[in-house]
């Protein structure tokens, strides 16, 4: 009830605020357009995930250290903690960061922010970013409109970071009426009380002016026409750092579990930072005139004395965050549950050594099968079937026969975030990492489970296609075509559950030679199926295009069922790696089982 | 001969290839084993009392032994004779 009545009461709302204030509306667009610009920022990235620029993420962001520069240096050069922030939150949507790194590059962001305190006290220098989210724009879009994926990817990434200025810009212009009517001079008081108070004015004009920049050149200029105590600029700085945080949390709302867990870390860092520094700052302010008269900095010069209090509060900040790392990211995954498809990760490759010979090939066998049941669960969903079909003892034909429901889920986006990263990482693992280094039988069985892992990703891809016709077929009247179809969904079915029992047996049955007995199945099945076929165009039961679309999904259903049976037949043998070696040369391949079909179709004919 | 047998046992301890392939061999011999066994499991069943469906089953399971049966004796052949110094 409330989420049929949620959607129409906001849009009722907004309607409402659009006929009241055209700053509301100017506002409101302002966001539309920013959380637009996170989706194209976010749909760029995608193009480059497992590509170049992961690998350069990855590496320069893999330790914490690293990760930490990473954040100061991209702060710097943008001059924008919250472009930073929320083009880092995007980046693991996208999947080419993990939670850690993201943190990092967060704690290097505030420690960057700071600089621009520095510019602005030093130099009067402020970068205006949104002056080129038009010229972003334009040419993003042609990019876009490109056909090399890197090209639209890029222009996606580029027309994002437009969209987003565009969106801060629009933000703001609505917002320019209450910044105007801001006077900070009016609130000016002493003590705790007035730190407290003007923590919380920097947190609003920050949040309204969206940039943590302007709130500190609007604090610099009322320091220097003394409108504002030392203390109370010192306090807006602080509020200024937490109320950074609001861009974050905005562009977080568009984002993965992942980047809502580090717009919260982001939040919680700059609160705690925020915390500390209120608490001690009139500590804080002996240390900064101490620093102060060490760097020749005068007694009397408040800009560049603001600008090392900024950079000191988050410096202390990082000191008592980073032992906190590790139970930070455990509680945002405890807090932020992820609802939507995770990037697949490795488990078992990471902590094998490459140079032991077993546990090398035992890791990526065992990331392999990983593999084929995240494969064995996706190809059941695109056949429309439940997952625990594989567990139930009830017959094929009936589960089939009961499953008349589409089962709607993303197969393309489960192929591409669960098996596509993982396989990715297989290979990489054999052929450039450690494995990399291995010899003779060792090199042999590892290319033979990736292989295995090929024949995995083959099935799926099997499946994705055979899906199209499918959910039309499920959907019309036709139940000659529904029949044929149900046939194939079986056949599928009945292989992945062959697979499982071979898997689950002991000794010879658990080894490739029960699954030749498959293989024979396939081709007397895909035989039947033909004749079938032939059988309705004659009857006229259904006509040529969908007699075309059934022909080329019983050869998908042959494919997907031979890839099923050769990775399984690879991976769930339970022999050591010698009589392994010994049962694959005895194993059939398509052209002895043609060889026993024809054989029996001579016997039968003689 | 008995020179060349001697010799060839010699091979066998000192190579790491020979030592593979005699382990391959000894795999092999193994999985054949177990093949025949179940093939006369198979060919009991058969001569006993069953049911249509079953023997087509058992039957096509059969033929699938005897071609893998086939062609493991093949392979073992190829292995005696390359362990034999014999080429084709």
């Amino acid at each position: 009830m409330l989420r049929r009545t949620f959607l129409p009461a906001i849009f009722v709302l907004l309607a409402y605020g659009f006929a009241v204030s055209v700053e509301f509306k100017t506002i409101t667009a302002g966001v539309a357009i920013f959380l637009f610009g996170m989706l194209s920022l976010e749909e760029g990235f995608k193009t480059f995930t497992a590509g170049t620029l992961e690998k350069i993420l990855r590496a320069s962001t893999d330790k914490l250290w690293k990760s930490m520069t990473f954040g100061v240096l991209s702060t710097t050069v943008m001059q924008s903690s919250s472009l930073v922030s929320v083009i880092t939150i995007s980046f693991l949507s996208a999947g080419l960061l993990e939670l850690a790194s993201g943190i990092g590059i967060i704690f290097g962001a505030n420690l960057g922010t700071t600089t621009g305190a520095w510019l602005v006290a030093g130099f009067g220098l402020k970068v205006k970013l949104s002056s080129y989210a038009m010229p972003m724009l334009v040419f993003g879009i042609i990019l876009v409109f490109q056909k090399a994926k890197t090209l639209r990817g890029a222009g996606y990434v580029l027309a994002g970071v437009g969209f987003l200025f565009l969106g801060i810009h629009y933000m703001k212009e609505g917002f320019d009426a209450f910044g105007q009517g801001i006077d900070l001079a009016e609130y000016s008081m002493t003590g705790y009380p007035g730190v407290l108070v003007f923590a919380g004015l920097g947190i609003v004009a920050t949040v309204i002016m969206q940039s943590s920049h302007a709130t500190l050149v609007l604090i610099l200029a009322a320091l220097a026409a003394q409108q504002i105590s030392y203390e109370n600029a010192l306090a807006l700085a602080i509020g200024s750092n937490v109320g950074t945080t609001v861009t974050a949390i905005l562009g977080a709302l568009s984002a993965s579990a992942n980047g809502k867990r580090l717009a919260l870390a982001h939040l919680i860092f700059n609160f705690v930072t925020g915390a500390i520094a209120i608490a001690g700052i009139f500590q804080l302010m002996e240390v900064v005139s101490w620093i102060s008269s060490h760097l020749g900095i005068g007694p009397q010069n408040y800009t560049l004395q603001l600008a090392v209090f900024h950079t000191l509060f988050n410096f202390l900040g990082i000191i008592v965050m980073l032992p906190l790392l590790g139970p930070l990211v455990k509680f945002l995954e405890k807090v932020v549950v992820a609802d939507e498809i995770e990037i697949e990760r490795p488990m078992y490759l990471s902590g094998a050594s490459g140079d032991i010979r077993d546990a090398a090939i035992e890791a990526t066998r065992k990331e392999t099968i990983r593999l084929y049941d995240l494969a064995a669960g996706i190809i059941t969903d695109g056949l429309s079937i439940r997952r625990d079909v594989l567990e139930s003892d009830e017959k094929t034909k009936r589960i089939v026969k009961k499953s008349t429901d589409i089962i709607d889920e993303d197969i393309d986006e489960l192929y591409e975030k669960k098996l596509k990263a993982l396989y990715g990482a297989i290979v990489e693992y054999v052929i450039t990492s450690r494995g990399g280094y291995a010899k003779g039988r060792m090199r042999e069985e590892l290319n033979t489970i990736r292989q295995a892992g090929q024949h995995v990703i083959e099935a799926v891809k099997g499946v994705k296609h055979l899906r199209k016709n499918l959910i039309k077929v499920m959907r019309s009247d036709n139940q000659f075509v529904k029949k044929e179809y149900d046939r194939l969904r079986r056949q599928i079915i009945q292989v992945l559950r062959d697979i499982e029992e071979a898997r689950h047996s002991q000794g010879l049955s658990r080894s490739v030679l029960p699954l030749d007995q498959v293989k024979l199945e396939i081709e007397e099945k895909t035989r039947e199926f033909s004749h079938g076929l032939d059988k309705l165009i004659r009857k006229e039961y259904i006509d040529v295009q969908i007699a075309t679309s059934l022909m080329n999904d019983i050869s998908y259903c042959r494919e997907i069922c031979w890839d099923l049976v050769e990775a399984g037949s690879v991976l769930f043998s339970a022999y050591d790696l010698e009589d392994e070696a010994a049962l694959r040369s005895v194993a059939l391949g398509e052209d002895d089982i043609i060889e026993i079909m024809e054989d029996s179709n001579t016997g039968a004919a003689q | 001969m008995k020179y060349q047998k001697l010799l060839n046992k010699l091979k066998d301890i000192l190579s790491e290839e020979r030592q593979a392939q005699l382990e391959k061999y000894s795999s092999l011999k193994k999985v054949l084993k177990s093949l025949r066994a179940e093939k006369k499991k198979m060919e009991k069943e058969m001569a006993g009392d069953i049911d249509d469906d079953t023997r087509q089953e058992i039957t096509s399971k059969l033929k699938v032994i005897s071609k893998q049966r086939k062609k493991g004796l093949q392979v073992l052949q190829e292995l005696k004779d390359e362990r034999d110094g014999k080429h084709k």
